[in-house]
């Protein structure tokens, strides 16, 4: 708290007292009544900065509960205590800091009986009745319900096509204007190609339409590109400039989202498939909150990941979490509200009707956003999946089979045998009572609880240990090897790394109790529950003395070997083992065992580390045709893991399954709610750590209220609103976008703000008539792209009418057509496809072209690693180029592609010389003028071997580049310039032929057409692809 | 209110610029050679549009910018605010206090201590200015240079505060200081782009974002000259194409661009034949500029150009040659300077020393050193000093604190801290010979003078002849400024 605050206060302390003295002679007088006395008051006085269309401070006063809550600074009315309320405090001007409400100029300062009967119905409770709200509905024209409006009359019957014809019409009669001409055939296709899809009008198609002159060939034309499903690319793009994607997380790091394509595909098809712009609204909003919502609708809420995310070392993650959070919310405002919401981010929004509490109930929607990346193969990726997926169940249905039957057929004899000859197998470990133990380096150990033993003392590099056991019979032994807090790593080794080596163990025998000597016993099999890699357990029993049994990298465990004698050996007076374990590693360093514990077994049949499990053993203790079923299973499934004949079918089948097909990898970035909401609160001056009062998660006072699907309203209720009848924006503001894309301005110019300070819309009535008709018509976006394309406003001609640029400079009546440049990706696809080297697949992961190789070390120690994609990849759209946020593709960039950090609605159109160095010397944009000389050269073939001096052939040559590139002809004077200029290329070119190779590249043309030749037409396409028009829509 | 007086300069300038384009063009722009047509000072001036000059609100002092951005953030106790009390109170721990309010990116709060400068302080110049042992050819500006020890910014990590500094607020969007200032006065050549990057080692946390015309136009976008290859990306014809085959094809594509403006009527193809023409002497004139061989071996070597490099291990300074491509992009400011060109960054970014700072830090103030001051000596002499404003800084200062991130042994490096850190600034009308502000007695906050990056943006606007609360552009319903809510002209800078 500042200083300022801190004075304020105590003047509020001082004034107290005094407030009160006076609120008490009050006391006695007869009840104020709101309507009668105060409401009058607040209208005439208050309601111009504190009502439905202004709030300032963020106070609102038409609204009882609006007005209790209070403004930025907090509640205003305290009940019964009115030197504590804020109200009075200002409208009596007693804080000299604050001032007095209403301020000087805004409106008369109230009298001495008004402030008293404010300070009485105050001390009175503050008796607001609710019934009484005047709630003055917001005059702003955006938040007024759509209504059709009806068509206007228009003197010229003849001209329009559509109902939108109508309302343009009709205003430029008002203006006495008359409209401009329809545009030339060949600019009127083209314009229709690049605005729907974004790509040339392939030279048949064009040819074809420049000759028919039937009435319907454009109607025809339409509905052929909006068949396409390049449409999708072209308006998907338009999407994603909205969503800010991106593949790459943006910040220092700025690592890949290499998932984050699968959300692009989502909008390219649901774009494709003219999905419904309700649907295509909600299930980006919520899809993770429908009922039994589908994958496609976990991606499609993808649309929230693509906010930045920065994982530099030190970032606070609340801070970072906070900032989407604003992101996203600030993003849903400009794309479906149209409103500047994020001003009201640090404060009460200074034009609009949106208050800084507001501002955090819209943001608790997005509050409680946990992020989550979920599988989500594509349609195709699943339906090639099943079917390869069939087609490897059939290879391995006979090892399945194979399984089957010797399960059916061969296991149980082989049981029954197993049962009759090896009944014994079953086995325990004993550790012996009698165990001693002894070194011949000076270890010395402890006996532990568990009768394993420590190692301690001395620790020399060459060590034996001695362990010697009394059993009655003994047909193996187990060492168990165990972890000690004491050993280095907890062992179980003593080396340093908490390894040991065991190079030898030798077992001897002799009748307990005598003198005999010690025979020794041969070690027929050893097994470990692990080894060492080249440090196998067999090795302990080898005659190699420098190799033997280790442990590493699994330290701080037990570990467990076995091993078997050849024969069990029984003597009557019993038997005396002795083990030697010997540790004679050859490093020179010590590697001896820490702890161990030595068990015995006596059974016969093949001994297993863990002995026979004692389920097993107490099902075998009953007479088999005393077992029940569950005994029995137990029994085979035992049997089971020693058969090997059973193991080696089933290792078969195993080895084949691996081999399956793999279910696809593809994931996708998506949201889910998290299960515990979290409270809302305004952020002071927009600051998170500085959290003002809570808030509700609720929608905006002055729009319609978001009703809950139960108790509570969440985003998926939003996503509802937002899409509802009763709401007025979000049909407006798409439709004016639609608009926007199609004539360069919107009909409301701002169209990123319908507030306050946004442009009023220059035909009001056709934009509700298109809202209106969105709604109407299913949301469907084709039927208005359809509207809008057949309509004569849109094919007329977009010269500019010296008589109209100073009247209507940015063609805001509309009498012409809109010329622009087309957008940075679609520049490079415009090259792409006249040279034929355009990849024509639709969607998939980003691709990385060609690019300088130093552009990505500009990023931080290198983040962004750009290796270039192979193939047609190298030349799919540019949508589809990987957009890493701190170095985004130089081409795109120079064409003012947006940043893709924050929703933009309207790109910006810059004329640049770094935009002409890209065009004529971009390595991407030479190889499209040699391919596009090959194919002019191939595409009109010689009819004969010589070309040289072919004038008709050179024409129609020209004539057929112009048509690819412009879909028209030259003119006369455009083809005598084009003719000089190959004229002196070739001369030149003749003279250099080396340059002339160098021109042409590495693909060979005809070999009827001369290097020269080739190379002066390779000129000219360079010539024509940096034309003016090639990269602009007329 | 303030509102009602904004000039929304560039908005304004643009429509009228392009009707008065307009008009000549259609009066027979088809009969005049392009060469004719640009010629004219005034003619090329006006057909600029986007880039056309432009009046400041009132006189400036500077025309021009040179901006040596250390990105990663330099030390300032180590190199330009002497604290010997911290050197006395080395290994103390910090009043907690101090430290509860605060948040560190990686020092862990427990078991922090003060860490002082290894370095000597030496007095330099008239003024007497005390700077680091590592800066003796700095020193040597002194009375040229204000020195601002008092800087504050409100962002601690690196890409934030990169964009604080270079846009004005810690998010992305916004256009950069060279951006806004090419936007308000545009620019003075027609041969080269008016606002430049050259960098040296390895790239910023914030990259192109550092130099991004954000939402204004590309026209706006600091253009990076590059340090090996062709000097601008693209800049060179594809190999074949000769010199008159680039003129002929250039005056097909603007003779085809002509017939279509005579029937379109749309200015924007004036703008592209004027960008192409521009294009083709950038050609010519971007290759002549990095071209040194006209310059003296006095001037190479008083920037240091052909300097040997010092032996170093690993990654240290930001890669391979960093002392010499770092004199030479010192001595291609000036040229670009001298040529015209509005803005100039020179990026080096390698001083995020959270370890081996003494080692890492010498390594790079040496590097900085020589060639950053030749620059601004070398300005001088050439009478540009006056007209051109140098700054250098980094985005925000390091902890009086050693750095004890988990793991580490010791403490040899410094965390980010944004309370306070040292930048300096010479002509353009800065008052020289000076040092502005004082921090506390470990530079842990300003005790005087604080300067807030919204207020230094301010100051470098004022000298640049715009009121900061008038140079803006609206965006998204705002009038957007460089200073987004902030900042108060420095008045003590101003000479």
């Amino acid at each position: 708290m500042n200083k300022r605050h801190c004075l304020l206060t105590g003047i509020i302390i001082g004034f107290t007292a005094t407030l009160n003295v006076l609120a008490a002679s009050h006391e006695d007088e007869d009840q104020v009544d709101f309507v009668d006395s105060i409401q009058p008051i607040l209208k005439r006085s208050c309601y111009s900065c504190h009502a439905a269309d202004k709030q300032e401070g963020g106070l609102r006063l038409d609204h009882r509960d609006s007005a209790m809550i209070g403004g930025d600074s907090g509640p205003i009315v305290v009940k019964q205590r009115p030197a504590d309320s804020l109200m009075l405090q200002l409208i009596a001007g007693l804080d000299d800091d604050r001032g007095r409400m209403p301020p000087e100029g805004e409106g008369t300062p109230l009298t001495k009986q008004q402030i008293d009967l404010f300070r009485q119905w105050i001390q009175q409770g503050a008796n607001w009745p609710e019934t009484t709200d005047v709630v003055l509905p917001s005059s702003h024209w955006s938040f007024q319900p759509i209504q059709l409006p009806e068509l206007p009359t228009v003197k010229n019957k003849r001209w329009g096509r559509t109902a939108i014809d109508r309302f343009v019409l009709a205003g430029l009669e008002e203006r006495g204007v008359a409209p401009s001409p329809e545009a030339n055939r060949g600019t009127l296709l083209r314009r229709l190609y690049l605005d729907v899809l974004g790509l040339l009008p392939p030279p048949n198609v064009a040819r074809e339409f420049l000759a028919n002159t039937r009435e319907d060939a454009y109607r025809i034309a339409v509905e052929r590109v909006l068949a396409s499903n390049h449409y999708g690319e072209r308006w998907g793009r338009h999407w994603l400039d909205l969503a800010r994607y991106a593949d790459s997380d943006g910040y220092e790091k700025d690592r890949p989202r290499p998932h984050a394509w699968r959300y692009r595909d989502w909008v390219i098809n649901a774009l494709n498939a003219d999905m419904p712009f309700d649907q295509f609204t909600v299930e980006q909003l919520a899809g993770d909150l429908l009922p039994d919502a589908s994958v496609e609708m976990k991606v499609a809420t993808g649309f929230h990941r693509n906010t930045l995310h920065n994982t530099e070392g030190g970032t606070d993650k609340e801070e970072d979490r906070v900032k989407k959070t604003v992101d996203r919310t600030n993003t849903f405002g400009s794309i479906w509200m149209g409103l500047t919401v994020g001003c009201s981010q640090c404060h009460s929004h200074k034009y609009d009707p949106i208050s800084h509490r507001e501002y955090y109930q819209l943001y608790s929607f997005f509050n409680d956003i946990s992020e989550q990346d979920i599988a989500a193969p594509t349609v195709t990726e699943q339906l090639e999946f099943a079917e390869t997926e069939k087609e490897f169940q059939q290879s391995h249905q006979p090892f399945v089979v194979a399984v089957q039957q010797y399960t059916a057929n061969v296991l149980p004899m082989a049981l029954e045998n197993w049962l009759t000859t090896e009944r014994a197998s079953r086995h325990t470990w004993v550790v012996p009572p009698s165990v001693a133990v002894s070194s011949k380096h000076g270890t010395t150990f402890k006996k532990l609880a568990d009768a394993s033993w420590l190692a301690e003392g001395p620790n020399e590099s060459s060590e034996i240990y001695t362990i010697t056991v009394d059993m009655p019979s003994i047909s193996g032994f187990r060492l168990e090897v165990l972890p000690d807090d004491s050993l280095p790593v907890k062992g179980p080794g003593r080396a340093d790394n908490g390894n040991f080596v065991l190079t030898m163990v030798t077992a001897e025998v002799r009748r307990a109790g005598t003198e005999d000597e010690f025979q020794k016993v041969l070690i027929a099999r050893t097994q470990a529950d692990f080894s060492q890699q080249n440090w196998q357990v067999e090795k302990s029993v080898n005659t190699n003395v420098d190799d033997g049994w280790a442990v590493s990298p699994q330290f701080g465990k037990s570990h467990q070997a076995l091993f078997q004698f050849a024969n069990g050996i029984q003597f009557a007076e019993g038997v005396e083992l002795r083990i030697q374990l010997e540790q004679k590693y050859a490093s020179g360093r010590a590697h001896n065992i820490g702890r161990f514990r030595i068990s015995t077994s006596e059974n016969d049949g093949e001994l297993t580390l863990q002995g026979t499990p004692a389920n097993v053993g107490s099902a075998l203790a009953i007479q088999s045709s005393e077992r029940n079923a569950k005994q029995q299973q137990v029994i085979m499934e035992y049997f089971k893991t020693h058969n090997t004949e059973y193991l080696a079918v089933v290792k078969a089948e195993r080895e084949h399954a691996a081999q399956a097909p793999k279910a696809p990898a593809t994931k996708a970035q998506s949201v889910v709610e998290i299960s515990t909401p979290r409270q809302g609160y305004i952020h002071l001056r927009g600051n998170f750590l500085t959290p003002g009062s809570a808030v509700e998660t609720s929608g905006f006072m002055v729009l319609p209220p978001v009703k809950p699907r139960e108790e509570q309203v969440d985003r998926l209720d939003l996503a509802q609103w937002t899409v509802s009848e009763d709401n007025p924006l979000t049909a407006r503001v798409t439709i004016n976008r639609i608009w926007q894309r199609y004539f360069g301005v919107g009909l409301v110019a701002t169209s990123d703000d319908f507030g306050k300070q946004g442009e009023l819309p220059s035909h009001s009535d056709l934009l509700d008539w298109l809202a209106h008709e969105f709604r109407s018509q299913g949301w469907s976006l084709k039927h208005i792209h359809r509207l809008i394309l057949t309509s004569s406003v849109y094919r007329q001609a977009s010269a500019t009418r010296s008589e109209l640029t100073e009247s209507d400079p940015d063609n805001r009546w509309l009498a012409r057509q809109h010329r622009a440049r087309v957008e940075a990706e679609i520049v490079r696809d415009l090259a792409l496809d006249a040279s034929a080297l355009l990849s024509h697949r639709v969607g998939g992961p980003s691709v990385k072209p060609p690019q300088p190789s130093e552009y990505a070390s500009l990023t931080y120690a290198n983040s962004a690693q750009w290796s270039t994609s192979s193939g047609d990849d190298k030349y799919r759209r540019g949508l589809y180029t990987f957009f890493q946020r701190t170095s985004p593709y130089p081409m795109l960039m120079a064409f003012d592609s947006p940043d893709s950090t924050q929703c933009v609605t309207q790109r910006s159109h810059s004329n640049t010389p770094l935009q002409a160095l890209t065009l004529w010397n971009d390595r991407v944009f030479h190889e499209c003028a040699q391919r596009l000389a090959l194919r002019v050269l191939t595409e009109v073939p010689s009819d004969n071997s010589s070309e040289k001096g072919n004038e008709v052939l050179r024409r129609t040559r020209i004539k057929y580049l112009f048509l690819t590139c412009l879909s028209r002809y030259p003119t006369d004077s455009e083809y005598l310039s084009v003719v000089k200029y190959l004229d002196s290329q070739l001369s030149q070119l003749t003279e250099n032929p080396k340059n002339a190779e160098t021109i042409i590249g590495e693909r060979p043309f005809p070999q009827v057409v001369a290097t020269p030749t080739a190379a002066a037409w390779v000129a000219l396409g360079r010539v024509v692809l940096n034309l003016d028009e090639f990269i602009t829509k007329e | 209110m303030q509102q009602i007086q904004t000039m929304k300069v560039r908005a304004a300038i643009e429509s009228q610029t392009r009707r008065e384009f307009f008009t000549s063009a259609a009066s027979g722009l088809g009969g005049l050679a392009l060469s004719q047509l640009f010629a004219d000072e005034g003619a090329g001036a006006q057909s600029r549009g986007a880039l056309a000059l432009a009046p400041s609100h009132f006189a400036p002092t500077a025309k021009r910018c040179i901006f040596i951005f250390l990105a990663g953030a330099p030390s300032h106790v180590d190199l330009y605010d002497p604290k010997p009390i911290l050197v006395e109170k080395n290994g103390e721990s910090l009043p907690q206090e101090l430290t509860d309010k605060v948040r560190f990116a990686f020092i862990k709060k427990e078991s922090a201590i003060l860490m002082g400068s290894k370095r000597k302080f030496h007095r330099y110049g008239e003024c007497q200015m005390e700077l680091c042992d590592l800066l003796p050819h700095i020193g040597s500006c002194a009375d040229d240079i204000a020195l601002v020890r008092s800087m504050h910014t409100d962002a601690f990590n690196h890409h934030p505060a990169q964009l604080m500094m270079t846009t004005g607020v810690p998010r992305f969007g916004r256009p950069s200081l060279g951006s806004w200032l090419t936007y308000g006065l545009g620019s003075e050549t027609n041969e080269l782009p008016s606002y430049v990057v050259l960098s040296a080692g390895r790239g910023s946390s914030g990259g192109v974002s550092n130099w991004t015309s954000g939402f204004l136009p590309s026209t706006y976008e600091g253009v990076v000259f590059r340090g090996e290859g062709e000097p601008v990306l693209n800049l060179n014809n594809p190999l074949g194409y000769d010199q008159r085959m680039q003129k002929d094809s250039l005056d097909l594509i603007n003779q085809l661009n002509r017939e279509r403006l005579e029937k379109q009527n749309d200015t924007e193809i004036a703008s592209r034949i004027n960008a192409y023409e521009l294009a083709f002497r950038m050609q010519q004139a971007a290759p002549e500029l990095t071209d040194l061989s006209s310059e003296t071996s006095a001037t190479l070597d008083l920037y240091g150009v052909t300097r040997s490099e010092p032996k170093k291990n690993s990654f240290r300074g930001g890669g391979a040659n960093v002392y010499q491509q770092f004199s030479k992009n010192c001595l291609l400011a000036r040229r670009l300077v001298e040529r015209g060109v509005r803005c100039v960054t020179l990026m080096h970014a390698s001083w995020d020393h959270h370890s081996n700072l003494d080692a890492e830090i010498s390594y790079n103030a040496r590097m900085l050193d020589q060639p950053a001051a030749a620059l601004v000596t070398d300005l001088k002499q050439r009478g540009l000093l006056d007209e051109t404003l140098v700054i250098c800084a980094g985005e925000f200062g390091r902890t009086p604190l050693g750095e004890n991130r988990g793991g580490n042994k010791q403490n040899t490096g410094r965390d980010h801290h944004p309370y306070a850190y040292s930048l300096w600034m010479a002509g353009g009308g800065i008052r020289g010979g000076q040092v502005v502000g004082k921090t506390d007695d470990i530079g842990w906050a300003p005790v005087e003078d604080a300067v807030h990056v919204n207020d230094f943006h301010a100051t470098i606007l004022h000298l640049f002849g715009f009121d900061h609360h008038r140079l803006v552009h609206p965006f998204k319903g705002l009038d957007v400024r460089l200073t987004d809510q902030g900042g108060k002209v420095v008045e003590k800078l101003i000479g």
